[in-house]
């Protein structure tokens, strides 16, 4: 690690995180010129999507814990270090980050109200997001955890649906009580390192060796379970999601699903599960149970929705209870699909938001009561929303598959029940994804209107993701590739 | 006292004489402006002496230090009244008061507010206090036509005097339990082995009552409210942060010259702190006026400075002086804010004035949302760091179930910090403009806003400092 640290490099990881930062600067320098805020916009999410596309073709295959570590002193009082440090996982989530982030700038193109503050807003959480998956020192990350959720709380509160700020409030206080906890049991476990060993650091590759008692490792792996629970979210602390998801402007859902969401999950791969392995081997089981209840709960809800926005809500849950399952299961192949089916399900479901946002849009509703025969009246639409649907449900070839197919293989082997049981919510998964199809895009039109097809930039948006989808689906392993190693070393405890 | 307290003195007296020089110029020379801006000058003349000319005693008369700690909040406080005049000049000017006498009450209060923290010796302690809140009772009632001012300078006068009483008779029974005034051998000498003298415990509970009511610890802090409502902002700023930071700073410097003098009142003062940070979150909830959430607001961050306090560890100590700091830049902005959208229809205060004003005036509203969020403690700002330093020092000296109070008060504080950054941005109906502010306003914000990032993002410099002057 030090000698990586040593070695004279270009700082890329801070280049990720930054650049959207300044950025978000230079649209707020343009407030008032909405063209040049939305080609500015576009023109640094490009950039950040071309860094870690480099990032990824040139710095994705590596030896060590680390592919690529930043670590300068930053306020040295409490021993607080500037630490960015990628890995496999760290790489691909800023690849989905960056990639996500170029759809929802298109997304938000027709943006009326406040564009230069909308992208401003857009491009701070996409910085906040680099940040909380590349920071590698816990105050450092806990900026981070907390800046990503100021911008997402605007866009929900000001460019919202109707119940905007009742969603933004419950949104922000939910997700800020869990990372309360966090930061007491942070400074906690900086305490106990510093007196042990009288160096006092956030830096959690330092806190990886804190000895630490049964009873201490319990009450602090909770402190960081409540903050990486709520946002994941795991049933019960999931209501948040569904109101902010089904309020949040068509880009905000975007970001949040595809984005937000996974920093729970991978706050517990990268932080809490190394921190406290012990206490993790005991928690495991009531994971893996609390996974599999919001799969068919999640699931059972998302039945039963009549707005489309809301249960494709739902089904995020539901999807993402299946992405808690394969971690619990402590298996190499499950965490590797789980990691998988986290990027795959980004992806898929950020494009069936961005179509819920397309039909909304022209259709001036998301009630499948009103919906249906789409398939007549837009071809190219109703074609992208059937492709999606499938890819959602794990048709196999198609993104979301080789996830499933992963996490299941890799938790029959331990956990044959678990498995089985899950098997059966995928099936569930199915049921509400093709009430979606038939209500949405097959059937009598509900009215009949004559209805604009998909114009040029939004195929931009969806060609790209159709494409990603169904190679995801034929041939994940470039994107399985740098996981290996990454999810081997965390299985056996984090220490490189 | 000889000629060398006096050069030790000279920043007091700059702010003293230039005080009166210019409530005499006043009196002949009717021109605010002129006025304000020797008002200005005096002060930042004082910061100046009090950072560069090094005293040549220790001690003034044996009432005041003059060490780095107090030279370090003389110099805060010449620059927050620098800051609270530049905030006021329209204000004065649109109301017609005498300008005269507005610049040399706020010195005055600068004056008492940098002997306070200076504080050595119960007289010096009392004195000041006596110094800065006679100032205060005439500033925020100094637009008499307004019932609404007059009504809190009253609130705030009978208040005071209740605090005063508490202070006299509890500094009496100290002198006669230990026999001196002196800080350090007073607190020593009210103890035998360790606890505390009756009569020594009913006078430094005496004396805490009355910095209760001064600082608005629940359950002394019913005042606030109405007199932050009444008060003009420029003044509102003051009484915020200068009137309650002095106290603490002067709190801060007792405990690190005497060591640990509280531990039979440590419950008690544990009671207080959880109390006033819940009273004051819980409070704030139901607000329909930024002024009076404000007024709650400050009540929640003197619960949380007094769980910096109650650790007696040095590290605690340095924390609270952050603290301090940080909440005197962060307040005065906010105050700041509220000043400079001031028009002839009065300041904007209830939430409806607020409503859509961010369409309007978005930068000052951004700072307002800056300003609000790092006093709910958002990472990256400065009250992030002061938070953190105080929860970090409680929980090395033990104290987890107040970090978990502190931190419960925080997450409410959000809430209706939220509310009011919600409201600025809503855009139903576009709300009227306000006025656009002076060079002079916009300045102080800029620096509150410098302020709050800077300390936010590299806590280190200040946090150095305070390291190397704590005495």
């Amino acid at each position: 690690m030090t000698m990586l640290a040593s070695l004279p490099q270009f700082p890329w990881l801070s280049l990720l995180v930054l650049l959207p930062l300044g950025g978000a600067l230079l649209c707020l320098l343009h407030s008032g010129r909405a063209a040049e805020c939305r080609a500015l916009a576009l023109a640094t999410s490009l950039a950040v999507f071309g860094v870690a596309l480099y990032l990824f073709v040139c710095h994705g295959q590596g030896e060590g814990r680390w592919l690529l570590y930043e670590d300068s002193a930053w306020i040295s009082r409490y021993g607080i270090r500037y630490v960015l440090a990628m890995d496999g996982i760290a790489l691909l989530m800023v690849l989905l980050t960056a990639f996500m982030q170029l759809a929802a700038i298109l997304l938000a193109w027709k943006v009326e109200r406040q564009v230069a503050s909308f992208f401003a807003l857009l491009l701070l959480l996409e910085s906040g997001l680099m940040g909380i998956f590349l920071a590698y020192d816990l105050v450092f990350f806990y900026l981070f955890w907390e800046v990503a959720l100021i911008p997402m709380f605007f866009l929900i509160s000001i460019w919202g649906g109707v119940n905007r700020r009742r969603a933004a409030l419950k949104f922000f206080l939910y997700t800020l009580v869990g990372s309360f906890f966090m930061l007491v049991a942070m400074i906690a476990l900086y305490q106990i390192h510093g007196g042990q060993t009288g160096v006092y650091t956030f830096v959690i590759g330092e806190l990886l060796q804190t000895r630490l008692t049964a009873t201490q490792e319990g009450w602090l792996f909770a402190g960081f379970l409540a903050a990486f629970i709520v946002k994941s979210p795991l049933v019960p602390f999931h209501t948040w999601l569904t109101d902010a998801l089904t309020e949040a402007p068509a880009a905000g859902s975007l970001d949040l699903t595809g984005l937000l969401l996974k920093t729970g999950i991978y706050g517990l791969i990268r932080v809490a599960f190394p921190l406290f392995p012990n206490a993790t081997a005991n928690f495991l089981p009531i994971l893996g149970v609390l996974a599999l209840v919001g799969l068919f709960h999640a699931a059972w809800s998302a039945y039963h929705q009549d707005d489309i926005k809301r249960l494709l809500a739902y089904s995020s849950i539901s999807h993402l209870g299946l992405v808690v399952l394969g971690l619990a299961a402590w298996q190499l192949t499950a965490w590797e699909g789980s990691i998988l089916l986290m990027v795959t399900h980004g992806i898929t479901t950020g494009a069936l938001f961005i179509l819920v946002a397309l039909i909304r849009e022209r259709t001036a509703t998301r009630s499948m009561q009103e919906l249906g025969g789409l398939w007549g009246q837009v071809p190219c639409l109703a074609f992208f929303f059937l492709l999606f649907s499938l890819a959602s449900l794990g048709l196999p070839g198609l993104a979301n598959f080789a996830g499933e197919i992963l996490v299941l293989l890799g938790t029959f082997q331990d956990h044959p029940v678990w498995a089985v049981v899950a098997l059966l919510g995928v099936v569930f998964a199915a049921a509400y994804m093709l009430r979606l199809i038939q209500g949405v895009i097959w059937g009598p039109a509900a009215k009949e209107r004559s209805l604009p097809d998909l114009t040029p930039r939004e195929w931009l948006m969806l060609l790209p993701m159709a494409l990603l989808v169904v190679w995801l689906g034929l041939y994940p392993e470039p994107f399985l590739a740098p996981l290996h190693g990454t999810v081997a070393t965390l299985l056996a405890g984090g220490l490189p | 006292m000889s000629l060398l307290d006096l050069l030790a003195l000279l920043p007091i007296l700059i702010l003293a004489f230039g005080g009166t020089a210019i409530l005499m110029a006043g009196a002949w020379y009717r021109e605010p402006r002129p006025l304000l801006a020797g008002g200005v000058a005096t002060a930042l003349i004082a910061a100046v002496a009090a950072g560069m000319v090094q005293p040549p005693t220790a001690e003034i008369a044996g009432l005041f230090s003059a060490g780095g700690y107090a030279r370090f909040f003389t110099i805060l406080w010449a620059l927050l009244a620098a800051a609270g005049l530049m905030v006021a000049a329209r204000y004065i000017m649109e109301k017609g008061l005498g300008a005269g006498e507005y610049v040399s009450l706020v010195l005055y209060a600068a004056a008492g507010m940098a002997l306070l923290s200076s504080a050595i010796h119960l007289l010096g302690f009392f004195l000041a206090l006596e110094t800065f809140t006679l100032a205060f009772y005439i500033l925020i009632a100094s637009n008499r036509r307004c019932a609404l001012a007059a009504e809190a300078g009253l609130k705030y006068l009978l208040m005071g005097a209740v605090a005063t009483g508490f202070m006299a008779f509890g500094i009496a029974l100290i002198y006669a339990v230990s026999g001196t005034l002196a800080l350090p051998d007073a607190a020593r000498l009210t103890t035998t082995a360790g606890e505390l003298l009756p009569w020594g415990l009913l006078g430094w509970g005496m004396v805490l009552i009355a910095v209760g009511f001064k600082i608005s610890l629940a359950p002394f802090h019913l005042w606030t409210p109405d007199v932050y409502q009444g008060a003009p902002a420029p003044v509102g700023g003051l009484l915020a942060t200068g009137s309650k930071g002095a106290v603490v700073a002067a709190l801060v410097g007792l405990l690190a010259m005497s060591g640990p003098v509280w531990h039979d009142l440590t419950d008690l003062l544990w009671l207080l702190a959880a109390l006033t940070m819940l009273a004051g979150s819980l409070g704030a909830l139901g607000q329909k006026n930024l002024k009076r959430l404000l007024a709650y607001s400050s009540v929640t961050h003197m619960g949380t400075l007094l769980v910096g306090l109650l650790c007696q560890s040095s590290e605690g100590l340095a924390a609270t002086t952050f603290y301090v700091v940080v909440y005197v830049l962060t307040s005065l902005g906010a105050f700041a804010v509220i000043a400079s959208l001031a028009d002839e229809r009065g300041e904007p205060m209830a939430f409806d004035e607020w409503r859509g004003l961010g369409h309007r005036h978005p930068v000052r509203c951004a700072v307002l949302v800056l300003v609000l969020l790092s006093l709910a403690g958002l990472p990256g700002t400065a009250g992030f760091m002061a938070k953190f330093a105080v929860f970090q020092a409680a929980l090395q000296s033990g104290y987890l179930g107040l970090v978990l109070v502190g931190v419960f008060a925080s997450v409410v504080s959000f809430a209706f910090y939220l509310r009011v950054t919600m409201l600025l941005f809503q855009s139903e109906e576009p709300a009227s403009p306000r006025h656009a502010g002076t060079a002079s306003e916009h300045a102080v914000l800029a620096a509150c806003t410098a302020a709050i990032l800077v300390f936010g993002l590299f806590p280190g410099i200040l946090f150095d400092l305070i390291s190397r002057i704590l005495p």
